[in-house]
């Protein structure tokens, strides 16, 4: 691109320097936010006092992070669940189904089996059997790409929307198992008390998000030293390598696609041990299983940094919201122009880690007449 | 009902203009000095699952909560695109925590939600709409939708030629059913062998899968449509086909359907946000009767919309008729003999079904074809 006498050119970083990783997202995050504030000083709100109700309603306040944590608790699930897959090239685009499944797994679990075990092992049964609901619903997408190469980014995004309308069956077509027997409104069967948490005090938040954060430093920790780890990223940089290498291909696709969905899996029992204690079709309306893909993306697929993400996007939800409750209230459209412009951002922002911006001044060839 | 966070998110960037034309919809009124009484007690906010903007379901409740802000002369803070869920605890709590002891939530699924963030504020008074749990400080608030379903149903009855009626419908639950029944009731009392399809959607507002619903109804042969959505799609897809169509919640859409619109079961909801926030002023949370409150017909909550032209005068005295039955209780819609679609009596000759079986409604009337889960 010319402007003026000046050449701009962007050119390939062969290797990024540590600082940048950081760098990056913070510049990233102060342009959007530049960005949106123009937009609120266009629409007659306070830039200064938006961001300032914003972060406070999102992050700083006792009431905005408890929230913002209770909100993170599936989010980070949902996104360990889709930087594993996606860190080995799979792209599970799945995990808002499999989140559903966990959810009705875990349901199963904390309404017919919770009542038999104390609390001290019910929750455990709860959450292992969501997850492993959430890694069967991902076993067909993972059979047909490890035997066959069948992409997996269609067959994970197609049984989204079946795990959607199974849970509606549950709830609004059918009066099975799932649905409360003592009343004719749509409602979902309570899980036994026994497997369910009670929130830190009367905050939002669950010690769910405990075992979410436990779960990444973890996955990080395994990721970077096990044989597993290592064989994976290999795989990732170079299926062929690997395969010459001795390794099992067909294995290792089956083991982390299974393994991806039983995080996301996760997610929704752990929707189901915190706040629902139900099969609830309000889980539907949120998006988390592909808000985890968003968080994981911005995280770079890092276990660590996912937990980070998890916890920014769950505020700006929680605080977008809380926009409104204002004597000048901002728009829920424009809070969610500006979530929006904060994730484009940070994710634009990578072409400036891995690029380097160059701008030369052009000699300007004068012909003489 | 969506996924419309992530969707949004991904389209913000180029939506940035559009959205600035909307957006100015829940700014509109500024804080304006206590007219008559005192109500600076009071602080109120309500908690939509959509948007005014919807022309429907959320709209009227717009509608009725601007009646309260010019009745008491306050200020109602509007929190609109709140999922159900358990994320609008997070929302329920912030707003109690902020102060606000009148919070009106608008959704069913903020039932779960509501109550536990009443026990949380027990000072707080929430009010929750379509729902049935109630605690000390929560009441909940419907209405009989079905009388004016009945009404309509007349007019729809009346205006088809194929005695072949249809009906898209959102969730097969007790409040859908009792509006299908009530329309199917008020078609067949002057189209004795009308019938009434069924095309359920599981979705309250996606205009899209509306639309092909009521196409679908169209291509089997019906020339009347009726519907239990939030949106107009309905409206559109008879439009389109030449046929007429009843709509729901609201009637401010009406004249962009000249010649198709019928007529619509309406709600106001205005009275009873009066009601409540002029009882909760005097220190009474609940305004209604043991804190469940089913308004209708006879107290102005339920209305029936304008007429469309082709609703003939007849049909309009005919229904004028009724209504003067309904609101002075001579005539109530679920009276029997009722025989349900298997051909079952449910209602026996000359029994009002009472309001506790209405509202736990399992069954399609005859002429109903249509099915619903059975328990």
């Amino acid at each position: 691109m010319i402007i003026g006498n000046f050449r701009i050119e962007l050119e390939p970083r062969l290797s990024s320097p540590k600082w940048l990783y950081l760098a990056v997202p913070a510049g990233s995050l102060v342009f959007a936010f530049i960005v949106g504030g123009i937009f609120l000083a266009l629409t007659g709100h306070s830039p200064i006092g938006t961001y300032g109700s914003l972060i406070s309603h999102g992050y700083t306040s006792s009431k905005g992070i408890t929230n913002t944590l209770g909100l993170a608790t599936p989010l980070i699930c949902t996104g360990l669940a889709a930087a594993f897959a996606f860190r080995m090239n799979l792209f599970n685009i799945g995990e808002e189904g499999q989140m559903y499944l966990g959810m009705i797994g875990s349901a199963w679990a904390g309404i017919a089996l919770a009542g038999h075990l104390p609390h001290v092992l019910a929750v455990p049964t709860v959450l292992i059997i969501g997850a492993a609901t959430g890694a069967f619903w991902v076993l067909l997408p993972a059979i047909l790409r490890a035997k066959l190469g069948t992409s997996e980014i269609v067959s994970t995004l197609l049984l989204n929307y079946v795990a959607l309308n199974l849970v509606n069956y549950f709830i609004y077509g059918s009066r099975g198992f799932f649905r409360d027997p003592t009343t004719s409104f749509p409602q979902g069967r309570g899980v036994e008390e026994t497997a369910r948490f009670h929130s830190f005090g009367t905050s939002n938040t669950y010690p769910t998000v405990i075992i979410a954060v436990l779960l990444a430093v973890a996955l990080y920790w395994f990721m970077k030293r096990s044989n597993f780890g290592y064989e994976t990223s290999v795989f990732a940089d170079s299926p062929n390598t690997a395969r010459y290498a001795g390794m099992n291909a067909t294995k290792l696709t089956l083991s982390v696609l299974l393994f991806s969905g039983a995080l996301a899996g996760l997610a929704g029992a752990m929707y189901v041990v915190g706040p629902a204690g139900k099969v609830d079709p309000g889980l539907l309306q949120i998006g988390l299983g592909y808000a985890g893909i968003v968080v994981a993306a911005l995280a770079r697929y890092n276990f660590v940094a996912v937990v980070l993400t998890a916890i920014l996007f769950a505020g700006l939800r929680v605080g977008g919201a809380s926009l409104q409750i204002s004597s000048n209230p901002v728009p829920i459209a424009i809070a969610v122009v500006l979530q929006g412009s904060v994730l484009l951002f940070a994710l634009g922002g990578e072409i400036f880690r891995r690029n380097r911006l160059r701008i030369r001044r052009v000699q300007q060839v004068s012909v003489a007449s | 009902m969506k996924m419309k966070h992530l969707k949004g998110i991904a389209l913000a960037a180029a939506a940035v203009v559009g959205l600035a034309a909307c957006g100015g919809s829940s700014s509109s009124t500024d804080t304006t000095a206590a007219a008559g009484g005192d109500y600076s007690n009071l602080k109120v906010a309500v908690v939509y699952i959509g948007v005014p903007g919807d022309a429907g379901y959320t709209y009227q409740h717009d509608q009725g909560i601007a009646e309260l802000e010019a009745e008491l002369g306050i200020t109602v803070t509007r929190l609109e695109n709140i999922p159900e869920g358990a994320e609008s605890a997070a929302t329920f709590d912030q707003l109690a925590s902020e102060g606000y002891n009148l919070i009106f939530g608008t959704s069913f699924g903020y039932m779960d939600p509501m109550i536990e963030t009443a026990a949380k504020y027990p000072n707080v008074c929430f009010e929750h709409a379509t729902g049935y749990k109630t605690a000390p400080n929560m009441g909940t608030y419907f209405g009989a939708a079905e009388e004016a379903r009945y009404l309509s149903g007349i007019a729809a009855g009346a205006a088809s030629k194929s005695g072949k009626l249809g009906y898209v419908a959102a969730f097969p639950i007790p409040e859908v059913v009792r509006g299908l029944n009530a329309f199917t009731l008020g078609a067949r009392s002057v189209n004795p062998k009308a019938t009434v399809q069924v095309a359920w959607t599981s979705t309250w507002f996606d205009p899209a899968k509306e639309k092909e619903a009521a196409q679908s109804l169209l291509q089997a042969g019906a020339d009347v449509l009726g519907m239990h959505q939030d949106s107009t799609a309905t409206g559109e897809a008879a439009m389109e086909a030449g046929a007429k169509w009843v709509g729901y919640n609201s009637d401010t859409k009406a004249g962009d359907f000249p010649d198709t619109w019928l007529t619509a079961p309406i709600w106001d909801w205005g009275p009873y946000y009066i009601k409540a926030a002029k009882s909760f002023a005097t220190g009474t949370c609940l305004a209604g009767d043991s804190g469940q409150y089913y308004g209708n017909m006879a107290d102005g909550t339920v209305k029936l919309g304008t007429f469309g032209s082709s609703v003939t005068a007849e049909t309009q005295a005919l229904i004028a008729e009724k209504t003067a039955a309904i609101i002075d209780g001579s005539f109530a819609p679920f009276t029997g003999p009722i025989k349900d679609n298997t051909g079952k009596e449910v209602i026996a000759a000359g029994v009002v079904a009472p309001l506790g079986d209405l509202l736990g409604m399992q069954y399609l009337v005859e002429g109903v074809i249509g099915e619903i889960p059975k328990s």
